[in-house]
C-alpha cells in the first residue's frame, strides 16, 4: 500500500491517470486502422452513431468521445476532455471511425503555404481581441 | 467545447501556432494569458513520429511516462480555431517536435536574456525545419535590458527574423507577439509566392 494524503497528491497533473493509459484500449497501443490521426484533424459523430448493434462493444470512454465530438472537433480537444493521453484518444478513435461512428472531417493541416486570406482573417482575428 | 454555437451545425477550420523555449521561460504564462490553457497529455511513444520506426510490440514495458504539454485555443471567426500549442524545449522532448510543427503557421521562441542558451534548440529546429518564427524576449523584471539587435547576433537569427520584448502575463503584449508572428509569415508567405512568380514581393497585407 502506498500512503497517499488525501487530495493534493493526486491532483498533480505529473503524477498523471490513476489507470494505466493503455488500459482502457485493451493493451493496445497502435490505431487499428494503422492511421495516425493529426493533434488537430478534424472529427466529428456520424448522425446514426453507428450504433446498429455496436454500441454494446464500446467503452465509456468510447462514448464520450462520441459525445464530445457531437460537433467538429479536434483529437487534441478530445484527448483534453476525456483528460486520456493523446495515443490513447487516436487508438479509441480509429475503433469508432472502424465502427462509422465517426469520421474524419480533414487529417492533416494543410502543408503548403498558408492562403492571404487565411492569414488576413488570423490578423484581424487577433487584433480584435 | 463550442458551446456557444452549438445550436448551428458548422465547420472547424483549425490551425496552429507554436510556443517554444527552454524550462520556466514562460510559455505556459504567455499561452494563459491569450486562451485558455488545457493540459494535453501525450506518450512518447505513441507519438506519429514514433509510429512506424519503433518496435511498439514492446511499448507498455518500455515506458508509463505521460508527459503533459499546455495548449490553448483562440476561436477567431465562425470557424477558424487558432491552437497554441507550448513545446517544450528540453532535449528529452524531441520526440514530440516533429508532430507539433507539422502543419504548423509558425512559432514563437520565448526567450529569457538571463538564460539565452536555452533557446539555441527552438531556434535551430525552426531554421532547418523552414518554419517561420519570431524570438520574444519575456521581460522578467530584474533581468537585464538587452536591445533586440544585441539578442539577434547572439543567437546569430538572419536579418529577416524579428525580435520583439514581451511581457507573457499581458494580453495586450501576447496579443502584439502573435501579430508579429503573423505579420511574418504573410511576409514570408509573400516572398515564397514572388520567388515562384519570378516577381518582387508585395507588401502585402502586413501593413494596415
Amino acid at each position: 500500500m502506498i500512503a497517499v494524503p488525501p487530495g493534493e497528491s493526486w491532483k498533480r497533473r505529473e503524477s498523471g491517470p490513476v489507470v494505466r493509459p493503455y488500459a482502457v484500449t485493451g493493451g493496445r497501443t497502435e490505431p487499428a486502422d494503422g492511421k495516425v490521426l493529426d493533434l488537430i484533424a478534424v472529427v466529428v459523430a456520424t448522425k446514426g452513431d453507428g450504433s446498429g448493434g455496436e454500441s454494446s462493444r464500446r467503452s465509456p470512454e468510447h462514448r464520450k468521445i462520441v459525445e464530445l465530438a457531437h460537433q467538429p472537433t479536434t483529437v487534441a480537444d478530445i484527448a483534453s476532455g476525456t483528460r486520456l493521453p493523446v495515443g490513447v484518444v487516436r487508438v479509441l478513435l480509429a475503433d469508432l471511425i472502424m465502427l462509422g461512428a465517426v469520421k474524419v472531417v480533414r487529417q492533416r493541416p494543410a502543408r503548403d503555404v498558408p492562403s492571404d486570406d487565411l492569414l488576413r482573417e488570423i490578423l484581424n482575428g487577433l487584433r480584435a481581441l | 467545447m463550442d458551446s456557444g454555437r452549438s445550436s448551428q451545425p458548422h465547420s472547424l477550420d483549425p490551425h496552429k501556432l507554436l510556443i517554444a523555449g527552454g524550462f520556466a521561460v514562460g510559455k505556459t504564462t504567455m499561452v494563459a494569458a491569450i486562451s485558455e490553457v488545457r493540459p494535453l497529455l501525450t506518450e512518447a511513444p505513441m507519438t506519429a513520429a514514433s509510429v512506424g520506426h519503433d518496435d511498439l510490440r514492446d511499448v507498455p514495458a518500455k515506458t508509463t511516462t505521460t508527459v503533459a504539454l499546455d495548449y490553448g485555443r483562440i476561436t477567431l471567426g465562425p470557424d477558424v480555431v487558432l491552437y497554441l500549442f507550448g513545446v517544450p524545449g528540453q532535449e528529452r522532448f524531441w520526440f514530440m517536435w516533429d508532430e507539433l510543427a507539422y502543419g504548423a503557421l509558425g512559432a514563437v521562441v520565448l526567450a529569457d536574456v538571463r538564460r539565452l542558451d536555452d533557446c539555441f534548440p527552438s531556434v535551430n529546429y525552426f531554421v532547418t525545419r523552414g518554419l517561420p518564427f519570431i524570438v520574444a524576449l519575456n521581460c522578467f523584471e530584474g533581468a537585464p535590458r538587452y536591445e533586440p539587435d544585441e539578442v539577434r547576433d547572439a543567437l546569430d537569427l538572419d536579418p529577416g527574423v524579428p525580435v520583439v520584448l514581451c511581457d507573457a502575463r499581458e494580453l495586450g503584449s501576447v496579443k502584439h507577439v502573435l501579430i508579429t508572428l503573423v505579420e511574418h509569415v504573410a511576409a514570408r508567405r509573400a516572398q515564397v509566392v514572388a520567388a515562384h512568380a519570378g516577381v518582387a514581393p508585395a507588401t502585402a497585407i502586413t501593413r494596415r
